[in-house]
């Protein structure tokens, strides 16, 4: 579905990402771990279209993408939840959720789509009226996924959605994004929590100085002793495999 | 009394003021671009107005519903010939460029205005100019009124086009954070396009509002921009009906300046306002830029 | 070094055309482009060189005209004067200069420019009468010292930008003008060099006011602070390439001479050329016609 091919991004003279290579097949939640300033949500901005390669392809559903604009990327199906959520914090909840909504595709339903991201948050209807910038960090984060959801995606991506929020709030946001793995969205999850993360995604990738470091399911990358002792920490390995 | 006669024309005069600063307002917060022509665009709303009056007695208050479109047609030409290119910049570079631009841009149409059109005053001149309410004491030129009456209207009108609809709502979306407006699906360089003509739009009827109830030259220009700068200054980016209420506030100081200091030094005290206001709060005003 | 040569190469010519020739127009267009060249290079430095689009700069040249015609007229010898008004801009930039420097970019262009403004409606409102030279002046009015004078104030005002740009306090200015931020990390006072630059553009702008005040019979007061100053020194300067030193040289010799062949035709319409070439220059070109020159020579050099 996502196919991405020998990446290479540089912000001016940085050099981001070397040779990067993935690939999301429909309905997967890969995850995407790596140490800070691996490359992690350069990569997320460029498959969206925020940031242009210098070299490689990236295809979606066949079709290259990686010189179109981020706005017709969101028209063809993908969606990204920024680093830091990127709320419009002047605007309402309604607002931004209306936004979420703004191409074409997502216009014809956006009344349905409205009523199912209020069923499945209810405290965005309850605040629905209230600046976003008003809202706690876990609603915010709420509101980011919903406004992300509205523009009816088939690959949802998204950057450190657990950041600076409660444990109780990423459960319940990892709870979600399980049903919408399980209900045949395709997921890309960039995460610090790399525990929670790769006990609900399939396959993970490893990126360590923008490049690709390591690759595979989830369950053996739990097992492996370089990832336990890297990302997973001293408790993880005391509590041994498993 | 004196006073009380020139807070009502400072007022009427304030209102113009106001529309004035809020198209500025609404380029520079959509874009963060300063058009310094935005006078002149205001100027060639103004002589628009006049033309179609003067040629074929087009009734003024008429012809703004064509001098709208047509100064909107104009915002889009300029921002695909000029300022399109601006964009592509970082912030600073960004301002920097466009402040160049617009410098240009001043240039070109203030010493076209001349060389088409001469130095010479002009004034929309109807039958019904010259009237007026009486409040007791008092004079309001039925004129002024109206245009502040219109000013205040299509700021409405504005308002209810960016707070209800979809295209409204991407325009302050892109405002406040262009990159998730784009994450969102919406079409930033279109978003801008769309701003950048609204509010040459806005400038163009202010300007023929400006030749119903005053008059226009083509040096009225640079004059224009430092008022909607220095209404800008007084209200901040952000809020329509801001902008408005500063123009008013602009216009009440000039009056009371022109009661206490006489006429020539009522755009002086505006300008030493802007200045103070400009240097005390350089980031409150403009945003969170230091 | 050549740069050297060629410059006093054409200050000797210039010096020397007197000697050819009496005609007054030509020796008056002399003039008109020698206070070009000290009105644009001044504003380069802060400008180009420094980076601080200083839309006031007319406020400056207005004063120094002011005090030396004032001071000239009064008795005080000539050169007196001048300096006079030099002085007086740069202190008046010096004042206002720590303050006006909080602001910056867009709005320290825009800041200098309403303070131009201020300054020039007071002085046409205090001034308003013409300002012209009494009948023993202009029975002494000769072009020749005019002339000289603005030819030693041009080669004078290239030679102190010259100067400063390669020297310590030069490396600095730009410094800043790169980022300022990383300027001030390094250790680089950016207020000083600021003020340095705002300094030196300043007293040249003062100059070229006060050789105004000398050169024209009558004017009033208030043209000499009207924001068409500002706009030439900026459009010569970027046009001829800001930020270099031969660039305000080039823009003057060419838009001065344009100016008054245009002028011949249609007053004002030079400023519509101007106006679109100076946005192209902006847009595709912004080395102005340094630069042209420059992808010219390199194109032939193949």
């Amino acid at each position: 579905m996502l196919e991405v091919e020998n990446l290479q991004v540089a912000y001016g003279e940085l050099p981001a990402l070397h040779d990067v290579s993935l690939a999301i097949r429909p309905g997967e939640m890969v995850a995407l771990v790596g140490p800070n300033g691996a490359g992690k949500s350069t990569l997320l901005k460029t498959v969206a279209g925020l940031v242009k390669p210098r070299l490689g392809k990236i295809r979606w559903e066949d079709q290259p993408i990686d010189a179109v604009a981020p706005q017709r990327i969101v028209e063809r199906g993908i969606a990204l939840v920024p680093e830091g959520r990127r709320l419009f914090a002047s605007m309402t909840v309604m607002e931004n959720l209306e936004l979420g909504a703004f191409t074409r595709r997502a216009q014809i339903e956006k009344d349905a789509q409205l009523e199912r991201m209020f069923t499945i948050f209810p405290r965005l209807f309850e605040r629905r009226d209230q600046r976003a910038g008003s809202l706690s960090g876990g609603e915010q984060q709420m509101l980011a996924l919903g406004r992300a959801l509205m523009g009816l995606p088939r690959l949802l991506m998204l950057d450190e959605p657990s950041l600076g929020l409660a444990p109780k709030i990423v459960e319940s946001i990892f709870a979600i994004l399980g049903d919408l793995s399980r209900a045949g969205m395709a997921l890309l999850i960039v995460e610090q929590n790399v525990h929670t993360v790769l006990s609900l995604a399939q396959r993970a990738y490893i990126l360590e100085n923008g490049r690709i470091a390591g690759a595979g399911e989830s369950k053996a990358l739990l097992d492996d002793d370089h990832i336990r002792s890297a990302y997973l920490g001293p408790l993880a390995q005391k509590r041994g495999k498993g | 009394m004196i006073l009380v006669q020139q807070l009502i024309l400072g007022l009427l005069v304030g209102g113009l003021y106001g529309l004035a600063a809020a198209g500025l307002s609404l380029t520079f917060g959509v874009l963060r671009v300063l058009n310094v022509a935005h006078g002149e665009l205001l100027m060639l709303g103004g002589y628009l107005t006049f033309w179609l009056f003067a040629l074929w007695q087009v009734d003024p208050f008429v012809s703004l519903l064509g001098v709208a479109p047509a100064m909107f047609a104009c915002g889009l030409v300029l921002y695909l010939a000029l300022f399109q290119f601006v964009i592509k910049a970082d912030e600073d570079l960004r301002i920097r460029n466009s402040l160049l631009i617009g410098f240009g841009l001043t240039l070109v149409l203030h010493a076209s205005a001349i060389h088409f059109w001469t130095a010479d005053e002009r004034s929309v001149t109807t039958q019904y100019a010259g009237g007026v309410i009486r409040m007791g004491a008092f004079v309001i030129p039925v004129l002024r009124m109206s245009s502040l009456v219109l000013a205040f209207m299509l700021l409405l009108a504005l308002h209810l086009f960016l707070s209800r609809t979809r295209w409204g709502r991407a325009i302050r979306a892109t405002a406040e954070d262009w990159e998730a407006a784009a994450l969102m699906g919406i079409p930033v360089g279109r978003a801008y396009m769309l701003a950048f003509a609204l509010g040459t739009a806005l400038a163009g009827v202010a300007g023929g509002l400006v030749s119903i109830s005053y008059s226009i030259s083509p040096s009225i220009g640079l004059e224009w921009t430092l008022k909607a700068l220095i209404v800008i200054v007084l209200s901040g980016l952000g809020s329509l009906f801001g902008s408005f209420a500063g123009g008013l506030v602009l216009g009440l100081a000039e009056a009371m300046s022109v009661v206490f200091l006489g006429g020539p030094y009522r755009i002086v005290v505006g300008l030493i306002i802007f200045l103070i206001v400009l240097v005390v709060r350089p980031q409150g005003l403009f945003g969170a830029r230091p | 070094m050549k740069l050297l040569a060629g410059g006093v190469l054409l200050a000797g010519g210039f010096a020397a055309l007197p000697l050819l020739t009496t005609r007054n127009d030509l020796l008056n267009l002399g003039v008109q482009i020698f206070l070009a060249v000290v009105l644009a290079q001044s504003w380069n430095l802060l400008g180009g060189y420094a980076g601080q689009i200083n839309l006031g700069h007319a406020a400056y040249f207005g004063l120094g005209a002011l005090v030396t015609r004032t001071l000239w007229l009064g008795g005080t010898p000539l050169l007196a004067a001048l300096a006079a008004g030099a002085l007086v801009a740069t202190a008046f930039a010096c004042i206002i200069g720590a303050t006006a420097f909080r602001l910056r970019g867009a709005y320290f262009a825009i800041g200098t420019l309403g303070l131009a403004e201020i300054l020039r409606i007071t002085v046409g409102n205090l001034l308003p009468e013409i300002s012209t030279l009494r009948a023993a002046e202009l029975a002494s009015y000769n072009i020749l010292p005019r002339y000289y004078l603005t030819l030693a104030l041009a080669a004078a005002s290239v030679a102190v930008v010259a100067l400063i740009v390669p020297a310590r306090v030069g490396l600095g200015i730009r410094a800043v003008r790169e980022d300022e931020a990383a300027a001030e990390a390094c250790g680089v006072g950016a207020l000083r060099h600021k003020l340095f630059a705002l300094a030196v553009s300043t007293a040249f702008a003062g100059l070229a006011g006060g050789a105004f005040a000398y050169y024209h019979v009558s004017y009033y007061p208030q043209h000499t602070f009207s924001p068409a100053w500002t706009f030439d020194a900026v459009l010569i300067s970027f046009i001829g390439g800001v930020g270099t030193l031969h660039g305000p040289v080039l823009g003057a010799f060419f838009y001065v001479i344009v100016k008054e062949y245009l002028a011949l035709r249609w007053v004002e319409f030079h400023l519509i050329i101007f106006g679109v070439l100076f946005m192209l220059v902006v847009l595709f070109l912004p080395g102005g016609l340094v630069e042209a020159w420059q992808r010219l020579r390199r194109l032939f050099a193949r």
